[in-house]
């Protein structure tokens, strides 16, 4: 169907891109790593529970841990080989993980489950569940739960927003597997029992729009370019002019979202019975040589996919006192190793958006279901000011996409009255997109403000 | 990847914007008023300017130096705290020192405001905006409480309180002369009935004024710049103009025995006196407007009809004046007026926070 224009809304920033650094580079399969670190939380809700152990061989796409509870997924073998470890790490979050360490044996031996044939909306959602698919968009909900909603729902919206800069993992799927996508919005479509299906994508994909747009009884919604258009409550108002009440789920206004990702990986599950186990990644940012979209197993470490693309961006730098050798930049073989060093420009590494990412203390990190990015940061791009006093421009409260005022929790934060600054900036309600962050000009640590209240609050619960 | 690296909580990327580049900003928005002001009133002006910025900073900066023990024995010290504070001047002393002098009027006894607005620094610099804790956290602006300041102390308030208003709005056309006596004897002004059009009053040609107020042009041109950066919002000023000007109007009209409602004086009003300096540079400062839109929405409106009221009654310019009462009602109006999250609706809100 013709694409229609999202409704407006209020708030939001409009950050540097820099998609084009990976926008264009096609999706390309990462050769098997050696080994994965697989980590039984991959999604929101209880980590899942172990099942092999140490010596065990199993197959690409086996089932290594199981869910523990309603709101978990399963954990899939992403190679085959043996697993040689079960432990628990310091992930790079700071919460203790079990990891799965499997060795692979260079085979990639599959073993899926059975491809649906004439599926029925109840085999759909245990084939969902089943394949541990959660939301690939970031926050990792369990897509089975989903499925199922409590409340009777109209809509399924898919997410084609990416609204993070850097990122163009969504991009270039929507680009080149546009077919699967859609197919797996109407699996999910007809899980839901719903017919109409919506995808918005922001406006700076012009070229996703085309493609979407010949599908039938597919609306296509084109976003405002801004963060965080893709958040899901700016997402539904926009495609939809439905808002969600506070602390209420989507589908209590009729709407499940699923982000496009996610979609694909339905597909993928229903027609060919793959589970879960690898996912598109963007490398980027300017410390990385070569920026590329990656499908990468899960639990791969980010050291070899740094590796893989090319590694850091080095700079040189001269030491101009020694005396003999003159200095010729452009002719290196003037130079002599000791007059040249080799520095690393990397300044900030990055696990997931710019904007919601966790910034990782080395390379020894492994990436997850829900890790959509691997950003390798320069100094001018990663933003490490120090903070200067507060003006009280109010630009934080400008660009708040939950319409709150972030720089009252801030500041009754910093003065230990967490009671006012809850109520003041109304802090339970943040979706932690850090726009208020981004806009600061006096560079006010204002999620971790917002952060340390809300833990304040749970605790208090 | 060596050691330098750096972990924080998101977001990683952040605008580029910084205090100090919005305050360069305001300076250079407050150039056109300076450099119309210099062309009126001649070098006099100039060197007010350049003292008041002068002061503004240096009090700035023997404050900082004595908070941060800059006396003690040794040299080094003094050094640190002097690198100190060149890492942490953020250009709001300056902005402070140039609105405070462009708001000074010009006499024949320039002298006097030449020292007079060292005072009024200290006391903006000092007073109002170090002892509260600096930039950010002043309660009043301090270009408008130094300005009130000299305006109380000196014997520069005779004249002042003429020069202060070169042209009131309605009470130009509709009062009795004598009330301004001593503004009718500067400018074009000398009766009621030689009516100063409003094109002289926009482009602040033989009128009377403040150093930066007269000339509506160089403050349109400032205006346009803050927006165009985005330091202030455009609807800001024009909302308080728009409310100042309809209501200026609308008390013109009363009088004893019948009623008028004359559009006529709609612009002299707005583009009468200080209004569109404070609009533009003096309401809109950061530190002590509202947060909030509505809380914005509020202040403005609240401004403007209490400027037309004061203005109407006293028949004084009182821009100044506006400013500091409606700086001491903004924490009171952040206080009442908190936003509403996005999906908020009314029913019993739920007890998240207790």
């Amino acid at each position: 169907m013709k694409a229609v224009k999202g409704k407006f809304y209020f708030g939001g920033i409009h950050p540097r891109g820099n998609k084009e650094l990976s926008k264009d580079c096609p999706l390309e399969v990462m050769p098997l790593p050696e080994e994965v670190a697989v980590s039984c939380s991959q999604s929101l809700g209880k980590p899942a529970s172990p099942i092999v152990e140490t010596g065990q061989t199993v197959k690409c796409g086996e089932l290594i841990a199981k869910a523990e509870g309603e709101v978990s997924s399963d954990v899939f073998a992403s190679v085959s080989g043996t697993v040689t470890a079960v432990k628990e790490l310091t992930a790079a979050n700071g919460a203790t993980e079990k990891f799965i360490f499997i060795k692979s044996d260079g085979k990639d031996e599959k073993a899926f489950l059975p491809p649906l044939t004439e599926p029925d909306a109840e085999a759909i959602k245990a084939r969902v569940r089943d394949c541990g698919i959660v939301g690939l968009g970031g926050a990792g909900f369990p897509s089975a739960v989903k499925l199922a909603p409590k409340t009777p729902v109209d809509t399924l919206i898919v997410n084609g927003a990416e609204c993070e800069a850097y990122l163009t993992c969504d991009h270039r799927l929507m680009l080149e597997r546009t077919d699967e996508i859609v197919r797996g919005a109407r699996y999910a479509a007809k899980a839901l029992g719903v017919t109409n299906i919506i995808i918005g994508i922001e406006a700076n994909k012009p070229d996703c729009i085309k493609l979407f747009e010949p599908y039938e009884n597919i609306k296509v919604v084109i976003l405002a370019k801004k963060y965080p258009i893709g958040g899901e409550k700016q997402l539904i108002y926009s495609a939809t002019g439905r808002k969600i009440g506070l602390g209420k789920l989507p589908a209590d206004c009729g709407v499940i979202v699923h982000n496009v990702a996610t979609c694909f990986a339905v597909c993928e599950a229903v027609e060919q019975g793959k589970p879960l186990y690898e996912r598109i990644v963007t490398v980027s940012g300017k410390a990385v040589k070569q920026p590329k979209n990656l499908w990468v197993r899960v639990g791969t470490s980010v050291q070899s996919i740094v590796d893989y693309c090319g590694g850091e961006v080095t700079e040189q730098i001269i030491e101009k006192d020694l005396q003999t050798v003159k200095i010729d930049v452009k002719n290196k073989t003037e130079t002599s190793e000791n007059l040249v060093t080799e520095k690393s420009t990397v300044k900030k590494v990055v696990r997931g958006g710019p904007m919601t990412g966790i910034a990782l203390a080395s390379y020894d990190a492994y990436t997850h279901k829900t890790t959509s990015g691997i950003l390798l940061l320069n100094k001018s791009e990663a933003a490490a000011e120090e903070p200067t006093p507060c003006l009280n421009c109010g630009k934080c409260a400008d660009v708040c996409p939950m319409h709150l005022m972030p720089m009252n929790t801030a500041f009754y934060s910093a003065a230990g009255d967490f009671d006012a600054a809850a109520k003041y900036g109304n802090t339970a309600y943040c979706i932690e997109c850090g726009a208020c962050e981004y806009i600061c000009p006096a560079k006010r640590p204002l999620i971790q403000a917002i952060r340390k209240t809300k833990a304040y609050l749970r605790n208090k619960k | 990847m060596d050691n330098s690296i750096v972990i924080s909580t998101p977001p990683h990327v952040k605008s580029k914007r910084t205090t100090r580049s919005i305050m360069l900003d305001v300076c250079f928005a407050l150039a056109p008023a300076a450099i119309a002001g210099c062309v009126f009133f001649g070098w006099q002006a100039l060197l007010i300017i350049l003292m008041s910025v002068f002061a503004c900073v240096a009090t700035e900066f023997v404050y900082f130096f004595i908070a941060n023990k800059g006396f003690s024995n040794k040299c080094r010290d003094a050094k640190a705290v002097c690198l100190r504070w060149t890492k942490q001047f953020d250009f709001t002393s300056v902005v402070t020192g140039i609105i405070l002098a462009l708001i000074l009027p010009t006499t024949d006894k320039w002298y006097q405001v030449f020292y007079e607005v060292i005072f009024g620094a200290i006391f903006a610099i000092a007073v109002v905006k170090m002892l509260f804790g600096g930039t950010g956290k002043n309660l009043v602006n301090p270009a408008a409480a130094g300005r009130v300041f000299m305006f109380l102390s000196f014997s520069i308030t005779t004249v002042v309180a003429a020069n202060f208003e070169a042209i009131s709005d309605s009470s130009l056309v509709f009062t009795d002369a004598t009330n301004l006596s001593g503004l009718l004897t500067y400018g074009t002004g000398n009766n009621p009935t030689s009516y100063i059009s409003p094109l002289d009053l926009f482009l602040g040609t033989g009128i009377m004024g403040s150093i930066g107020e007269t000339c509506k042009l160089a403050i349109l041109i400032g205006y346009v710049y803050l927006c165009i950066r985005g330091v202030i919002k455009w609807w800001q000023p024009l909302l308080f103009l728009a409310v100042l000007g309809f209501t200026a109007v609308l008390l013109a009209g009363f009088t004893f025995d019948k009623y008028t409602f004359d559009m006529s004086l709609f612009l002299p009003s707005i583009l009468s006196g200080g209004v569109m300096f404070g609009a533009v540079f003096m309401l809109p400062d950061y530190v002590t407007s509202p947060k909030g839109v509505w809380g914005q929405l509020l202040y403005y409106v609240a401004a403007a009809v209490l400027c037309a009221l004061l203005r109407h009654f006293t028949k004084t310019e009182v821009i100044s004046f506006v400013v500091l009462l409606m700086n001491l009602v903004t924490p009171l109006i952040d206080k009442y007026l908190i936003r509403k999250p996005f999906g908020y609706k009314k029913v019993k809100k739920q007890k998240e926070g207790k």
